[in-house]
């Protein structure tokens, strides 16, 4: 059983035990809060003065690393293989366009040498037709007198025929007498006959010689056939002239164009088997982007820093990119870095030309 | 993932207390005169005791007093007991004065023998006290004549515990702080604590003017002198404790807008900031308590009131954490033009309804409210980190401490 003095002792216990550990709880609450609010203090200086630094500073670069998978770096390269197919497609084209027009060329002075020959035998002729012509026609004309003096004759043969048929009736003549007569009345007819025919012919012959006729026609046809097909085959080497011309500087346009990109910091690295290491440079920043500058990685984005490479070479194209720090849109351009520590290429900011700071 | 959590939890915060204020419209517009109010019996005038703690006032406590005594309320029915908290200035000499100036109402006065807080002197104010009801007031308020009738009238509610009344700002033009508090004070009363009002569940009656059943605080009382933290006596934030103490109690807590009385409220940025620091603090200290008891407010009280013992200090203590990492990951997005445009658009709204409705609060300039931008970002950042590592403090606040504190259960007359 406990005694009074127990009793109250008791909670006097319990009480300076409670007391002490109120006592020790506020202890380390205190330094607790203590030190979150130095913490706090410290977070909010160290912002401002973040802000602040980076609100004047005008030598910061923000390190940017390129994927090979790149979404950029995919889509310029495959633009550059596509505009390089083109290259190739345009120079097939303009090789089968120069063979064309070689072609065209040669068939072209061949049809050109024919000219001369065609006219020549046109002259030719036409001076045998004026010498051969009018003697044609004498000999045509009296052709016609021998074969109407001819046909005076045979006219008379009707005559001698029924004279050898009473012979042959009266038994003066034999039948083979008779007959031998008779074909040679057939033949003197005959005789006639082709004469007329060729006096036809001839006539005809004179007409061709000493008029234009169709034959001449048909030669004039030819030859205005042949300067139509000079004429379309100059028109048809003129396009194709035009063409390849245009496609050379096509090709040349190209050639350009994959000449320059192939400075862009994304061809360097979808094209090329080292690791690049590039850096976004506001335009604010643009003096201090100087081929050639050292380059200073800091901790904490500022102090204690270290020369890390130096600048490598500056690309002309406009990038946009996200602050750092602020995290507003800005303007600028790609530098490349040549990196003595490729880690740095991680950091948040870089220094270009010197430390930002003291130290 | 965190982040968003953070964002999520924020987002409801902020939508709870949107939704909020849309009910306090729906409502002034919807119900006038309906359940939301109280049915105010004007014939009911039980005896009043107005009990004035005071530390470092001045001559304000005198003008307070003469406020009071010309309340239109039946003066053998009311008394003041103005308690000094061992003021090192002649706050209590003006004490004195009041009491032998204004005869006409029954002013008693006392002083404690050591500095005490405000809680304490509440309490050993009360000891003098057998009224019906006890309305506890700040020292540097001014009343309308009507004040007292309004808040015992609304006791004629049986489940009514608690009564506040409206606290207006008595110099919203001295400076761009003052506009943006008298703003803030304006909305708070006449929208935010309307929904809390229909439930009569409001979680926080304000220190300025806060009556309360004699019965209830005596209850409470013992309570209060317990108040501690590890030992540490916690002497700030009596309304808040004494509110949600009677919600606990099963009673309800309400505000009657027609019940005026009028602060000065910090003019500069130090004072304000050191008040809404002791603000933050009981928040903190009320929001652990309700967490530790959670099971008993979900199962006791309405859930309008447990959403805004919750979420309100949840909403402070995660805007730190949201303005934190929204400044880490984007640092400028406090300076774009939404906030600020928000900020003008419902300070120009709300400035035209103080007008019409409340011209005594007019302000001078529609577009200070604007810098409540500002404001927000430096409480959300600083208050809530500080109120958290300060939670051992026990002075007044914006009144300068001079006496050592009182060990816990010490306090005494």
């Amino acid at each position: 059983m406990a005694t009074p003095l127990a009793e109250t002792a008791a909670p006097k216990k319990r009480l300076s035990l409670q007391a002490l550990h109120y006592k020790l709880v506020i202890g380390l609450y205190r330094v607790f809060a203590i030190i979150v609010l130095y913490l706090v203090l410290a977070g909010i200086f160290t912002y401002a003065f973040v802000m602040g630094f980076y609100a004047i500073s005008n030598s910061w670069a923000a390190p940017l690393i390129l994927s090979a998978v790149d979404e950029k770096s995919l889509d310029f390269r495959q633009k550059l293989v596509t505009s390089q197919q083109t290259i190739e497609d345009l120079k097939v084209d303009a090789q089968k366009m120069q063979n064309g027009i070689a072609e065209m060329t040669k068939h072209r002075a061949a049809l050109l040498a024919l000219e001369p020959q065609l006219q020549q035998a046109i002259v030719r002729e036409r001076t045998h037709n004026r010498a051969t012509g009018p003697q044609l026609a004498a000999l045509d004309s009296q052709k016609q007198t021998d074969n109407a003096k001819t046909q005076s004759v045979l006219a008379r043969l009707k005559e001698v025929e029924s004279n050898i048929n009473k012979d042959l009736a009266a038994g003066l003549i034999t039948k083979g007498d008779a007959a031998t007569q008779l074909s040679a009345l057939n033949q003197a007819q005959g005789a006639y006959t082709d004469s007329k025919i060729a006096e036809v012919l001839l006539t005809d012959n004179v007409l061709q010689k000493t008029t234009t006729g169709t034959d001449s026609l048909d030669v004039l046809e030819k030859q205005a056939e042949l300067r139509s097909e000079t004429a379309q085959l100059d028109i048809a080497i003129n396009v194709a002239q035009k063409e390849l011309q245009e496609d050379t500087r096509q090709i040349d346009r190209l050639r350009e164009a994959i000449t320059t990109a192939k400075q862009s910091p994304y061809y360097l690295n979808a094209s090329g088997g080292q690791t690049l290491y590039f850096a976004f440079v506001p335009y604010d920043n643009q003096a201090s982007a100087v081929v050639g500058r050292p380059i200073y990685d800091c901790y904490l984005n500022m102090i204690v820093c270290r020369k890390v490479g130096t600048v490598g070479s500056l690309f002309t194209g406009e990038e946009t990119a996200i602050h750092p720090i602020f995290k507003t849109n800005m303007r600028g351009f790609l530098i490349q870095m040549n990196l003595d520590h490729p880690e740095s290429a991680k950091s948040k900011t870089v220094f270009l030309g010197g430390k930002p700071l003291l130290f | 993932m965190a982040p968003i959590l953070l964002w999520l939890v924020m987002v409801l915060c902020l939508l709870i207390s949107v939704v909020k204020y849309m009910m306090g419209i729906i409502l002034r517009l919807s119900f006038p005169g309906s359940k939301v109010q109280v049915k105010k019996d004007y014939t009911y005038e039980p005896t009043v005791s107005v009990l004035m703690p005071c530390f470092n006032e001045g001559k304000t406590v005198y003008e307070t007093i003469e406020s009071i005594s010309k309340s239109n309320y039946p003066n053998d029915k009311f008394e003041v007991i103005a308690q000094d908290d061992c003021s090192v200035d002649d706050s209590y000499e003006w004490m004195l004065k009041a009491q032998r100036d204004f005869t006409n109402i029954r002013i008693r006065t006392g002083r404690n023998a050591v500095n005490s807080g405000k809680a304490r002197t509440v309490c050993n104010a009360l000891q003098d006290s057998t009224a019906d009801i006890i309305i506890s007031i700040d020292s540097d308020c001014i009343f309308h004549p009507e004040a007292i009738r309004e808040l015992t009238a609304c006791f004629s509610e049986e489940r009514v515990g608690s009564v506040g009344g409206r606290v207006g700002v008595r110099n919203p033009n001295e400076s761009v702080i003052t506009a943006i508090q008298a703003v803030i004070y304006y909305s708070a009363f006449q929208l935010y604590k309307i929904p809390e009002n229909w439930t009569r569940s409001v979680c926080c009656i304000s220190g300025c003017l806060f009556a309360i059943r004699r019965e209830l605080l005596l209850e409470i009382e013992s309570a209060i002198r317990a108040r501690h933290w590890f030992g540490v006596p916690v002497n700030q934030g009596e309304d808040r404790f004494l509110t949600h103490q009677t919600l606990l109690r099963g009673y309800g807590t309400y505000i009657n807008n027609d019940a005026l009385c009028w602060t000065t409220v910090p003019n500069t940025l130090s004072v304000l900031f050191k008040q809404q620091l002791r603000w933050r603090r009981s928040i903190v200290r009320d929001f652990f308590f309700t967490l530790r008891t959670l099971p008993k407010h979900v199962w006791e009280l309405h859930p309008n009131t447990v959403f805004t013992l919750v979420l309100t200090p949840l909403g402070a203590i995660v805007a730190f954490l949201v303005v934190v990492t929204m400044l880490s990951s984007d640092p400028l997005a406090w300076a774009g033009p939404l906030p600020l445009i928000t900020a003008l658009g419902i300070g120009a709204v709300l400035t035209w309804v103080i007008k019409k409705y409340s011209v005594r609060e007019a302000l001078a300039h529609p577009l200070v409210f604007g810098a409540y931008v500002g404001w927000s970002i430096v409480s959300s950042l600083f208050l809530t980190p500080l109120a958290l590592c300060t939670m051992d403090s026990a002075d007044w606040g914006t009144r300068t401490k001079e006496e050592p504190e009182v060990p816990l259960g010490n306090a005494t007359r």
